[in-house]
């Protein structure tokens, strides 16, 4: 009997919505208890410096001040966004002996008003002894450059400032450069960006009589959140509550411990009352946690038609003060590199170097935008030299369902080739590309909008991208637990937190479909380390697949004690039930049936009162003891990948050199889109995100201090800065009742593709190749010969 | 030192001290406990803290508390009368215009001010309506959707 699908697979609105659109959402800024108190922190106004004393004392003394913490008040435990044997934790949660960015945290402050507050944040006094900084992740590796940390131990090579390195080869790429027809190298570089979450980041903890530290924070995960205070505080994980708070988005920048939560934390510990330290829109531009630039050198052989034969390539990546998560993004470059196309030869090695700008953070695609922006780029450039359409050399040698990578994980079901076939045929991508349509035009064949004058060129090109959908990180898998109601609903507790990307709605839509019960009437209860089970966040890729296999586990378990009870109920085998509308019936004669009120009662009555529940756990590659090595890459990564393709198409004004996005289509292999409409939003936000990030947003710096602190300044797209996003779902999984189902990321993937295609575009357009990001005019201007 | 002033609020008349330096964001959160006013900046760039003053959209981050002596005031949590909503909260729901929720109370009051004033305006009018309104989740175009549904909705009537 063919299942059918009555809440999975539909696009169903968010559960959180009418809280949302009426105000009634709380954020962690709006939580209030009684006797709060404000806080905020003292920052390093140097890129590097020696801290030769702090006195707090005169802060202490003014009155509404109920508690001032500096290193001295800490347990000196470290903390990192990684922390394994070869890369321990590296942060002091306030400064101890050196400041490293300016913004680095030196001191908190606990007050009655925010004036209060301010005034004595003014009153500590630090003296610093300026040390020579370096900015620049090139200049900083170089043996003379002033030491930042000391380079990594295991790095061989003579360089300063190592954070760490990653390196990987197979196969024999110069022998397979020596067969190869073509080869070319090319320096492709990336710029800051940050993320642009609406919510500022905040946090509330409240230190309780008996010792139990409760915390609301603005986070991807409050089982990490837990983790990392407990350790740094020096307390049991069961001392600490991690408890759930809308949050006003996060994009990558809201993961790892901040010191403002451990500040927070500490400052309650120490007053004994609650309080709130919200970071300011501009602490968030200067001192918070951005994206991270990359320096790519790839050199690249084919063969005559198209074919890769080997690449070789080198990553620089500006890491920050710390390590952060710059250590993960040389890993993962070199994982965006091999995944969407075959590769026989590879030498990989990137290096993740200390500068004196801020700690580095994951940011939406997590390397995978600027890896993509390289490759996508130059396989074009070779298409060309080749005389080979852009399509065809994608077709060439995209990766095919069942195929091998070479870390020995399995793509399974890949629908690269129909996303680039379909991309292209929905877009006419070959007749408009090249000659006939964009270089050498002088007229648009349309505009969806008046056309200025006859300077506009119109472009179109491809890119493809592919990501990971849940990896073992900590907690490394999610369980869920769901729970019959007395009226037929269910309950649902999971740890899953709720960016914006739905998590909530979807976990309802798999118990709605598992239990036939609507998903208005399944109630959650989330994000909470004390109430619900563990969840691996919502920062690993993973949610829809990991979380929501446990929440199907779970509802089968349920499903499986209602059939059950129904049986004995109605006195016939349970193979001869089936489930509808909050009721099992007689698949022979539906007219006999229980509905799930009556089971419960039966239940009650019968098992005496026993309560239906059941449990779910799932845990990605299930048999793998640890995520990969950072530095060898060797180790499972995923059982899961997604690919997707994307199509540009954009116009550039060669008398200015404003370039800007028309269209944009996204052709995806998604496995199964649980919410469609959810996956569109997905998909809109990051076409726009790239759309900034190829336009609008840079975060200028100069010398470790930001100069483009606000959003005026740092341009993020506005509703005028849109462009027409359409969707081809390509999909290679099915939802089946009671099996397991494979469905793949669609929160990072979609950010990256577009990038390169949006260079190819402008390439198209006006015939000039961009080999750094962002597109702004003046770059292109140059490349027409307009401004020298 | 603090003064009086009396500010009517989704149509509850309050009088209230309030600082000098106070602005109308921070009574509405602090004082009156209306968090479904939102700071994103606290600068008057992000559109989170739109509200209705006498039916036209401020950025209450940016509006004195003190300047609103004796005005109506609207926030998100006046719009939806019997727990029903809003034809452009309805609209915001079903088109997906929601995703972390942040932006959507100042993007709520900006569209409803905007369709206030012109009940049919065309995409462009409909892009200047928010222009002051950021959101990083959705890149726009549901938002502008749900505007446009709101629209038909507000016409049927």
């Amino acid at each position: 009997m063919e299942d059918t699908l009555d809440y999975v697979g539909k696009p169903v609105p968010r559960k959180d919505g009418p809280e949302k659109v009426t105000g009634r959402a709380r954020y962690t800024v709006d939580i209030r208890l009684p006797g709060m108190l404000v806080g905020g922190i003292l920052r390093s106004p140097h890129p590097h410096a020696r801290i030769l004393n702090i006195d707090t004392s005169q802060a202490r003394r003014l009155p509404g001040v109920k508690a001032v913490i500096t290193a001295a008040d800490t347990a000196g435990v470290k903390h990192g966004f990684v922390e394994t044997p070869r890369y321990p934790a590296d942060q002091d949660p306030l400064a101890t002996d050196r400041v490293r960015f300016v913004g680095e945290e030196v001191a908190a402050v606990a007050a009655t008003d925010p004036y209060v507050l301010a005034e004595a944040l003014d009153l500590i006094r630090v003296d610093y002894e300026p040390l020579p900084a370096v900015f620049d992740p090139e200049e900083a590796m170089q043996p003379e450059a002033p030491e930042i940390h000391p380079s990594h131990p295991l790095v061989k090579e003579p360089f300063s400032n190592i954070a760490g390195k990653t390196e990987t080869q197979w196969g024999d790429v110069e022998l397979a450069f020596e067969m190869s027809d073509y080869v070319r190298q090319d320096r492709f570089e990336s710029h800051l960006r940050t993320h642009g979450y609406l919510e500022p980041q905040a946090t509330v903890a409240s230190f309780e009589p008996g010792g139990k530290l409760r915390v609301w924070t603005s986070s991807q995960g409050p089982f990490i959140k837990r983790a990392k205070l407990a350790r740094t505080l020096g307390l049991p994980y069961s001392a600490v509550r991690v408890s759930k708070a809308w949050v006003g988005g996060a994009f990558g920048g809201k993961i790892d411990l901040f010191s403002h939560e451990f500040c927070a934390a500490l400052l309650s510990m120490k007053a004994g009352r609650p309080v709130r330290i919200e970071a300011s829109r501009e602490e968030i531009f200067t001192a918070y946690r951005h994206g991270q630039p990359l320096i790519l050198e790839i050199k690249t052989g084919v063969k005559k038609d198209g074919t890769i034969m080997a690449q070789k390539i080198r990553t620089v990546n500006n890491c920050g003060a710390n390590r952060g998560s710059g250590v993960v993004v040389i890993f993962l470059a070199w994982g965006f590199v091999m995944l969407p196309y075959r590769l026989p030869n590879l030498k990989y090695e990137g290096y993740a170097v200390y500068t004196n700008n801020p700690i580095r953070t994951p940011q939406r695609g997590h390397g995978a935008p600027q890896v993509r922006f390289a490759v996508e780029s130059q396989l074009d450039m070779i298409a060309e030299e080749l005389e080979i359409d852009p399509v065809e050399i994608r077709l060439k040698n995209a990766r095919q369902s069942g195929e091998r990578l070479p870390n020995g994980d399995n793509v399974h079901n890949c629908g690269l080739t129909q996303c680039i076939e379909k991309a292209a045929e929905h877009t006419r991508f070959r007749e408009k590309y090249g000659e006939k349509y964009g270089r050498g035009r002088s007229q648009p064949p349309q505009t969806n909008e008046q056309t200025p004058s006859g300077s506009i060129r119109r472009g179109i090109g491809m890119g493809v991208s592919a990501y990971f959908g849940g990896s073992l990180i900590y907690p490394n898998s999610s369980s869920c637990v769901v729970k019959m109601g007395e009226e037929g609903g269910a309950t649902l507790l999971t740890g899953a937190i709720d960016i914006g990307q739905g998590a909530e709605t979807i976990l309802s839509q798999i118990v709605a479909e598992e239990l036939k019960i609507p998903v208005d009437e399944i109630q959650v209860i989330a994000a909470d380390t004390e109430t619900t089970p563990v969840d691996i966040g919502a920062w690993i890729s993973g949610s829809a697949y990991v979380s929501g296999n446990a929440a199907r586990v779970a509802a089968t378990q349920v499903r499986r004690k209602l059939m059950h009870l129904a049986a004995e109920e109605l006195g016939v085998p349970v193979e001869e039930l089936d489930m509808a509308q909050k009721s099992v019936y007689m698949v022979r004669s539906p007219e006999k049936r229980l509905s799930y009120r009556q089971i419960v009662e039966a239940s009650i009555r019968k098992r005496r009162g026993d309560s239906i529940i059941g449990e779910g756990h799932w845990r990605t590659m299930r048999d793998e003891p640890t995520h990969p090595s950072l530095a060898s890459t060797k180790g499972r990564w995923s059982e899961n990948y997604a690919f997707d393709v994307q199509v540009a198409e954009v116009e550039v004004d060669i008398q200015t050199g404003h370039a800007r996005l028309i269209r944009a289509v996204t052709a995806h292999d998604c496995g199964f889109p649980i919410n469609p409409l959810l996956v569109e939003g997905q998909i809109d936000g990051q076409v726009s995100m790239a759309l900034g990030h190829a336009f609008m947003e840079e975060l200028l710096m100069k010398d470790g201090r930001t100069l483009n602190p606000s959003w005026l300044d740092y341009r993020m797209p506005t509703a005028h800065n849109t462009a027409i996003s359409e969707y081809i779902d390509v999909i290679t999984e099915a939802y089946k009742k009671d099996a397991p189902y494979r469905t793949k990321e669609v929160g990072e993937g979609y950010v990256s593709a577009i990038l390169g295609a949006i260079a190819n575009a402008i390439y198209d357009a006006v015939g000039v190749r961009l080999v750094s990001t962002p597109f702004t005019p003046e770059k292109i201007l140059r490349g027409l010969g307009k401004l020298t | 030192m603090k003064r009086l002033i009396e500010l009517t609020v989704n149509g509850e008349l309050h009088e209230l001290a309030v600082e000098p330096q106070a602005t109308l964001l921070d009574v509405l959160r602090e004082q009156l406990g209306l968090t479904g006013t939102k700071e994103g900046c606290g600068t008057g760039e992000c559109g989170s803290c739109t509200v209705l003053l006498a039916g036209r959209p401020v950025l209450s981050c940016l509006v004195l508390a003190m300047e609103c002596q004796g005005q109506e005031v609207t926030t998100i949590e006046g719009l939806s009368v019997d727990g029903r909503l809003t034809p452009v909260q309805q609209a915001f729901q079903d088109r997906g215009a929601v995703q972390c929720g942040f932006c959507t109370p100042g993007m709520v009051l900006a569209a409803t001010a905007l369709l206030t004033e012109n009940p049919r305006p065309s995409e462009a009018e409909i892009k200047k309506g928010l222009e002051g309104n950021l959101c990083r989740c959705t890149g726009y175009n549901k938002i502008i959707e749900a505007v446009k549904l709101a629209a038909e909705s507000f016409n049927q009537k």
